[in-house]
């Protein structure tokens, strides 16, 4: 018995001196000091970097002068609202940033080439510049962080850094991976082409922005951004690597940049976010193109010329058109971005009657549809060709030194695309359009003309592609935002054809009027879809025109106001200075 | 040679003891032999006559003394006729016998009423009742047996004082939330539960058999529970099973009849409804909801006639059918009587130096899923043996295993709370009707099923020493537990009726799922126990070591695409594949001890501490040191005649003590780059992603939280212990409770490092009172027993770092659960009183239109705006209007006995609780006009009555219930889609006072009627008891958010599996 006991105490002490007992760990993650090392590893942590714009592309212009939206888009929140540093709170994270600046401080062990090493930093810097310059549009001046942060470090407490300062800093990083990321990396992952397009769209922003925002007081270093952009989208253009998508089919070529779920053998295509239905990774096909937030405005309709290159609104009658009329003889893109009079839904056999809706336009999408009836979708073109050749013909107009040859080599690839005539530089100088000089009051000069020209056909090329609200605000035209988008016209009660055919397809009566029981027929034995027309509010319609029973679709009539300069900019969370008082507001936040 | 002895001693009377014999062995170490006078007799219980086995007989004065046999015999000789015979057992009042001349004897022992000789089950040994310093209740097992409850954590619902038992929903099979004295700490924390000693969790105890349980103690205080250290801080349930008695075998079962408590019933009129959502998206940007004049009038030729059809052709589209149903989801998707039935056998034995308890339970819980199969079956066995070949040791084995299957659709029933009523649910040609609702059906039935299986196997060898003549006592034992945890789920086709000819296969979720889990545990505890009597010293001292590892492993395997709905499994799926695995472990590691010395029966005090590891810190900041200390007085012993004529017992405990809490991460201290899988398409796949760590803690001082509690109580026995009454007062301190020291600059880039950075109070009282008589009744005993326990907590941030005081964190002196609202000021009524207070700020979306109906709010800060404050500095409009935490809760328990009859009654309840409701099931369609709108939600502002137009339009119902007239002075505002929209958080979703509810209940928890046969008709069946009974649970309640959810749903905002009512059938058996 006394062995027992003996035996009892020997196990008591073994087992408490077992110092390895208490060590555990997890074996389902890694930790940084086991990582770094190679090739693979650097890949897959860059893989964690990529953020690419998805299907959300073709729904980004809501809250602009292109599209009327219902969704509470900040802008709209703020035009209507009271804005101020307590509701406009979104924006501010940082995470991405401490993801590659972790990156930049910790790939430097891997043991692999050199010209590998640059490769990712040159990648983690493409990210930086991105993240960055998505900062500056919203705040203009913020703190630049190149290193992750600790938790006692006073950084942490710094105030904003100048905008100078922290845009020099971008190009810095963005030329680093233009000149380091290499040339050819695995389809939907940033290329040194890439790294361009960012360069140049950042270039391009920061040059016009310096330009037109006189509250900055920074016109004077507006060109040295311009030349950067330029010469950037030469690059591009002179590697010879890319074209514009033509197949000589001006009805089909633009769109099929935008509905096709395989842009791999698309050379204008230079980043693609590759969408895959058997991957389980589909766009919102029904969010483009049905009745959900947002719908294309009249202004938008009226931006596009006709197809022999004249203007719409000096066509007589523009202001009277009607849906199909005013899609007669239009620049075809028009008809490769919205639902035309005539467009056939898949798994429908008949043309598509636009449904009409309050507090909607009565235009409908079809940029970024795949118009199928099976889950379907789309690849997305991050960057565009197109735009390097834009990117190009505006930085050239806006240093002055844009010239016939230079339209041939960009603006006109675009309009050879789909068949109109080209854009001619005197002509554009010497014959102003007054709508798009009303539009933009602060481009003068020489190149004036020519200038708006090119607007115009960003605004055409890119519609819907989450473009125009960066370029209404570099180019200080926030009072187009303003603007209550409209939408079809309809010069009185009474019945509509809607597909082209010139058979009545809609009956618009008052709002007042009950619908006939049976409904009336057209000449094809269907019924006609009945709207109740009103002023908007009118809880009887079901169709809100400016006159009540005549006019354009109203989508709001809450007054819109814009406040220069300050509506540019952002205020920082007010939360966020609650906690760092040196981040002060500006611009009158 | 004092050994020996003993050994001589103890071969002796192992032959005739059959067991007790070491609990006497001191008493017996020495024989005096002078006169001899041989005496005999038989101890019986006074009530029930029936033999006690294991009675101690001592001759006064003397260490000479027998236990008595299975028939209560004993013998034994005595020195003189003066001799007193002094004869106890546990549980019953002690007596004295003079011998005289008699030589044989039928003693019968009276119950003791008092029960202070109880014995309780502590950390690492036993007390008596009466020697607790610590705060220490046990549970009155009667109140739970013979109320067939499938799972014990139910019977304990409201049992003891401050043991708070909390269900999140009514699941079959679903596991209690338990907590001891209220909130313990911003990260968690709850009792250790033990069975037999060994770690288990609280879905062990759901899945361990009820009628296993012996006795189930509460240790509250720090003193009580510091010999757990490490995870005992916020309290310790301890649950004994039972082990092998006298032979017997017991059989019971229940039948069981269940039904939903309290369902959202929304408004089934399907005018009423379209009209609502219609109108309440009219005002807002978003007019989703515009039906057409030939929908309104099939809706009120509907709800006018009933008998007009719910499911037509659409006129426009012959190909479609059209639906406009009236019906109420609730009734046709739950069951009004789920059955369920549970069977119970066991079998316990005891002989020479075996011991035996073995037993079985069979359980079938179904659910309230009334299309689909929905249950939880349990099949549990334990095995319990315990041998002694000698007196100085004793073996024993407890093995526990159990099967758990949880069968389900994989579509969830809360869905159904959504539905709307216009839906129909089958088509007229049979088929699933092409509505939310046909499609929750066919996706119940045909979607795919869920199945959950766990198995558990666990083991426990213990091995006990008595040295010293049993004043040592060694022991040692070791614990392995395996669990299972192997889930299967499957997404199938199904088919949809959209038209006559046209019935669609819906193919959206096709898949077979798998996750097998595996975890591993294993506890080794060794301790030695000393106790020693030395004249009025009691010395008892306890030392051990224990360490637990804990290993967990979980693999997931996905395919899409099966090939056959009817085979959903892996190896019949051609789709895309994923798998997944994950590991975890944690381990232990502490040496503990205690020391209780007792002066003279009267004054007691006792050490508690305990050194603990644990590998949820770094290695520097991994061990504890966690002491208490408590006393007690038993003044009544030191009081005078005329009190303890009244006053029988009164005793004063207090006690502190510091525990610590490791209820953090696994590897919080690691920082670690988590992987995943990009959402981005690289040459043609997901790439792998690995990323940055966080900041994770800050290891320069991250270690244990700290729970200091100190403990003040004092227990009553009146009128000879017929009313007991306990009161203790307690405040726990969680000191150093891991959180973010701070909250940052964004700039950071990611969460701050946690650290030992803050601290709360919770104080809080408990109150039990007991009073049990016995009558004489129609000359037969009634026995009387009614409880009350009621108990309270509120809890404070005491230390936290938050100088701006910001609502996102928590604050230093605020409350736990409090609520900041707006006071509500009544309605806007025109549009000069919209002009004068601008409630902008406060818009939802930032897009609604403020029109009169809109809720007026007071404007504390007289700025003219309505605006949240972000901070308690400058909350601009907003004040403390309610706190959520639950207050005062109450039990209370009844029950009678007489002949063979017994009633029983207990209710359950809490005293006092906030609940600002923000969802569909309160606010129907001023959430969104998404779901369901409710009964209570038709008082709503409307400005003007409708137009003769429109009045022409209406069913006779919508007219009736007054919806087409002015409404100014309404209880809701103007219905307005968005207004109470959760996503966003403005409006109806700010808490305010006109819509703050009371979440207190009182719940008829229990009703049991049972009627046991006589004796002696039992015996004719071969039966020595048959016992049938009913029993009801949840049968009523006072509360009133009942008119919307199930009081207990609170936490899910009532989208909960309905809790059950039941009612059940049972009998008990002993052979």
């Amino acid at each position: 018995m006394k062995n027992i006991y003996t035996v009892f105490l020997c196990s008591l002490l073994i087992v408490s001196c077992n110092d390895d007992f208490l060590n555990t760990s997890p074996e389902d993650s890694i930790s940084k000091e086991n990582f770094f090392n190679s090739e693979t590893d650097l890949q897959l942590y860059v893989n964690g970097l990529l953020s690419l714009p998805g299907y959300g592309l073709f729904l980004g212009d809501q809250g602009t002068d292109n599209t009327a939206t219902t969704a509470a888009v900040e802008i709209k929140n703020m035009l209507v609202g009271s804005p101020s540093s307590e509701n406009i709170t979104g924006g501010w994270s940082w995470s991405r940033l401490r993801s590659i600046n972790f990156f930049l401080e910790n790939f430097e062990k891997a043991g692999i080439e050199q010209d590998s090493k640059d490769h990712f930093e040159g990648l983690a810097k493409y990210h930086r510049a991105d993240f960055y310059y998505d900062k500056i549009k919203r705040y203009s001046d913020v703190p630049w962080y190149s290193g992750t942060l600790e938790v006692n470090d006073e950084e942490l407490f710094k105030p904003r850094d100048p905008r100078k300062m922290v845009v020099d800093s971008i190009i810095k990083d963005i030329q680093y991976a233009s000149t380091h990321i290499k040339e050819n990396t695995a389809f939907g992952d940033i290329n040194k082409w890439a790294a361009l397009m960012l360069q140049a769209r950042i270039a391009l922003h920061e040059g016009t922005f310096r330009k037109y925002h006189p509250e900055l007081q920074l016109e004077s270093t507006a060109n040295r951004f311009l030349e950067i952009a330029r010469d950037a989208a030469l690059e591009i253009v002179n590697s010879e690597e890319f074209e514009i998508h033509n197949t000589g089919n001006p009805n089909e070529d633009y769109a099929a940049l935008f509905t096709t779920d395989n842009l791999s053998d698309i050379s204008e295509a230079i980043l693609v976010n590759v969408y895959d239905v058997d991957k389980e990774k589909t766009s919102g096909n029904s969010t483009v193109f049905g009745d959900y937030e947002q719908s294309p405005s009249k202004s938008l309709i009226e931006s596009y010329l006709m197809v022999d290159g004249s203007r719409y609104q000096e066509q007589p009658n523009a202001n009277t058109n009607t849906f199909v009329d005013e899609f007669q003889n239009r620049d075809p893109r028009l008809a490769q971005t919205l639902a035309y009079p005539g467009w056939i839904r898949a798994g429908s056999t008949t043309p598509y009657i636009q449904n009409l809706n309050k507090n909607f336009t009565g235009y409908h999408q079809t940029k970024g549809l795949n118009n199928t009836v099976e889950s379907a979708g789309v690849d997305i073109a991050v960057y565009r060709y197109a735009e390097a050749l834009l990117i190009l013909a505006e930085a050239k107009a806006e240093l002055g030194t844009l010239t016939q040859e230079d339209l041939d080599d960009t603006v006109n690839k675009l309009r050879l695309r789909v068949g109109i005539p080209n854009l001619n530089l005197s002509d554009a100088n010497a014959n102003i359009d007054p709508i798009l000089a009303s539009d933009y009051p602060n481009v003068t000069g020489a190149n004036a003309g020519v200038i708006l020209e090119i607007r115009r056909e960003r605004r055409v090329e890119f519609a819907m592609e989450s473009q125009r609200f960066d370029d209404l605000m570099r180019w200080y035209a926030g009072k187009k935002v303003e603007e209550i988008p409209t939408g079809m016209y309809f010069p009185s009660l009474g019945k509509y054809d809607m597909t082209g055919d010139g058979i009545e397809d809609i009956s618009i009566i008052a709002s007042g009027e009950d619908v006939p029981s049976p409904k009336e027929q057209n000449l094809l034995g269907i019924d006609l879809i009945y709207y109740k027309a009103g002023s908007i509010g009118d809880a009887g319609a079901s169709l809100f025109l400016s006159d009540g029973t005549s006019g354009v679709m109203v989508t709001s009539t809450t007054q819109r106001n814009f406040v220069e300069p300050k509506y540019y900019y952002r205020p920082i969370p007010s939360h966020q200075v609650l906690l760092n008082p040196n981040l002060t507001q500006i611009m009158g936040w | 040679m004092k050994i020996e002895l003993s050994n001589w001693l103890i071969r002796k009377v192992r032959k005739k003891l059959p067991f007790l014999g070491v609990v006497i062995f001191g008493f017996m170490s020495q024989i005096v032999s002078a006169q001899e006078i041989n005496v005999s007799g038989t101890v019986l219980d006074a009530a029930t006559n029936e033999p006690l086995l294991g009675a101690s007989v001592i001759v006064k004065g003397t260490k000479s003394g027998k236990i008595t046999d299975f028939d209560g015999n004993f013998t034994l000789i005595a020195s003189s006729i003066k001799s007193i015979l002094i004869v106890s057992y546990v549980g019953y009042k002690t007596q004295e016998v003079e011998i005289g001349s008699k030589s044989t004897f039928t003693i019968l022992l009276a119950p003791d009423m008092e029960a202070l000789n109880e014995v309780v089950v502590v950390g690492f040994g036993t007390q008596k009742k009466q020697n607790l310093s610590g705060s220490v209740e046990t549970v009155d097992m009667k109140k739970i047996e013979g109320r067939a409850t499938a799972n014990i954590s139910q019977g304990l619902q409201g049992t003891v004082a401050n043991l708070n038992i909390t269900f999140s929903n009514g699941a079959p099979g679903g596991s209690a939330n338990i907590n001891i004295r209220g909130y313990t700490s911003i990260n968690g924390g709850s009792p250790l539960i033990l069975i037999d000693g060994v770690p288990s969790s609280e879905s062990d105890l759901t899945r361990m058999n009820p009628d296993d349980v012996k006795s189930i103690s509460v240790l509250k205080d720090a003193s009580s529970a510091a010999i757990y250290g490490a995870r005992a801080a916020f309290g310790v349930l301890l649950i004994t099973t039972k082990t092998g008695t006298k032979n017997k075998i017991t059989y019971s079962n229940a039948f069981i009849w269940g039904m939903p408590t309290i369902t959202p019933d929304p408004i089934t009129d399907p005018y009423i409804f379209s009209r609502l959502l219609d109108t309440a998206t009219n005002n807002t940007p978003w007019d989703y909801v515009n039906y057409t004049d030939e929908q309104y009038r099939w809706a009120r030729d509907r709800s006018n006639d009933p008998t007009v059809p719910n499911v037509r052709l659409d006129p426009q589209n012959p190909n479609r059918w059209q639906y406009m149903g009236s019906s109420n989801w609730n009734e046709y998707f739950f069951n009004k009587s789920a059955h369920s039935q549970n069977h119970n056998v066991s079998i316990s034995g005891q002989k020479d130096m075996y011991s035996y308890y073995l037993s079985a339970n069979h359980t079938l819980e179904n659910g309230l899923n009334r299309l689909a199969e929905d249950s939880w079956t349990r099949d549990a066995l334990r095995s319990r043996i315990q041998v002694k070949p000698y007196e100085w040791i004793k073996f024993e084995n407890n093995t526990f295993i159990t099967l758990s299957d949880r069968k389900l659709p994989t579509y969830g029933i809360t869905n159904v709370y959504n539905l709307r009523p216009t839906d129909v649910v089958k088509n007229p040609d049979g088929t699933w009707a092409n509505t939310d609702a046909g499609l929750a059906a066919a996706r119940m039935l045909d979607g795919g099923k869920t199945d959950q299986n766990t198995t558990g196997i666990q083991t426990t060898n213990k091995m006990d020493l008595f040295l010293f003549d049993g004043d040592l006592k060694l022991t040692g034992e070791h614990t392995f537990k395996k669990e299972y945890f192997k889930n299967h789920w499957d997404g199938t086709k199904y088919n949809i009726g959209y038209g006559p000819n046209d019935i669609r296969e819906i193919t959206s979720d096709d898949y077979a799922y798998e996750s097998l889990g595996e975890n591993k545990y294993s506890v080794l505890n060794l301790y030695a126990t000393y106790s020693k009597e030395i004249n009025k010293h009691n010395f008892t001292a306890v030392i051990g070591y224990n360490k637990e590892k804990n290993e967990y492993e979980y693999f997931t395997a996905n395919r899409d695409d099966l090939i056959s709905p009817d085979l959903p499994n892996l190896a019949l799926a051609t789709g895309e594949q994923t798998v997944s695995w994950a590991y975890s472990d944690w381990a232990l590691s502490g040496i503990f001890g205690r020391v209780n010395y007792i002066y003279n029966d009267r004054y007691i005090v006792e050490f508690n501490g305990r050194y603990d590891g644990s590998s949820r810190f770094p290695e520097d900041n991994r061990y504890g040191f966690f002491p208490s200390v408590s006393a007690a007085w038993i003044a009544s012993k030191d009081l005078g005649e005329p009190i303890t004529d009244v006053m029988n017992h009164l005793k004063f405990r207090v006690s502190r003590g510091a525990l610590g809490n490791q209820s953090v991460s696994n590897y919080g201290y690691i920082n670690t780059m988590s992987t995943g899988q990009s959402g981005y398409l690289i040459d043609g796949d997901f790439p792998k992603t690995v990323y940055a760590p966080g900041l994770g803690v800050d290891s320069n001082s991250y270690t244990w939280e700290k729970v200091v509690t100190t403990n003040f109580g004092v227990d009553i026995g009146l009128y000879n212990s017929k009313l007991n009454l306990s009161f203790d007062n307690y405040f726990r301190n969680t000191i150093g409770m891991l959180t973010q020291s701070q909250e940052l600059p964004g700039v950071l880039g990611t969460s701050p490092p946690r650290s030992n950075a803050a601290d709360l109070q919770t104080s809080g009282w408990e109150f039990t009172m007991a009073y049990n008589d016995s009558y004489s009744v129609g000359g037969s005993p009634l026995d009387f027993s009614s409880s009350i326990t009621l108990s309270d907590s509120q809890t404070k941030i005491t230390r936290f770092q938050n100088d701006g005081e910001l609502f996102s964190q928590w604050r230093e002196g605020a409350s736990v659960g409090e609520i900041w609202g707006l006071e509500n000021d009544g309605f806007f009524k025109s549009e000069e009183e919209i002009a004068v207070l601008d409630e902008s700020a406060i818009v939802p979306w930032g897009a609604l239109s403020i029109v009169p109906g809109w809720p007026k709010y007071v404007d504390q800060d007289g700025n003219g705006k309505i605006e949240t404050g972000q901070t308690a500095l400058d909350p601009k409009d907003l004040k403390l209007i309610g706190n959520s935490q639950p207050r005062y809760q109450i039990g209370f328990n009844m029950s009678i006995k007489w002949k063979g009859f017994d009633v029983s009654g207990f209710l359950q309840g809490i005293g006092k609780r906030d609940y600002y409701p923000t969802n569909y099931l309160f606010w129907g369609a001023y959430q969104q006009p998404y779901a369901n709108m409710y009964p209570h939600l038709l008082d709503f502002y409307r400005g003007t009555a409708d137009s003769g137009a429109l009045m022409a339009q209406h069913s006779q119902s919508y007219i009736d219930a007054g919806l087409a007239e002015a409404n100014t002075d309404p209880e809701y505002p103007v219905l307005q889609s968005w207004l109470a929209d959760s996503n966003y958080g403005g409006g109806l979703v700010i808490p305010q006072t006109k819509y703050l509810l009371s979440a207190a209940y009182l719940r008829v928890k229990n009703v049991t009627v049972g009627y046991e046969i006589p004796k002696k008709l039992a015996e004719k069946m071969y039966l020595s008891q048959l016992r049938f009974y009913v029993t009801g649970e949840n049968l009523y309640e006072w509360s009133e958010i009942k008119r919307h959810i199930d009081p207990e749903a609170t936490g899910s905002r009532g989208y909960s599996y309905p809790f059950h009512r039941k009612l059940s059938f049972g009998m008990n058996v002993t052979f």
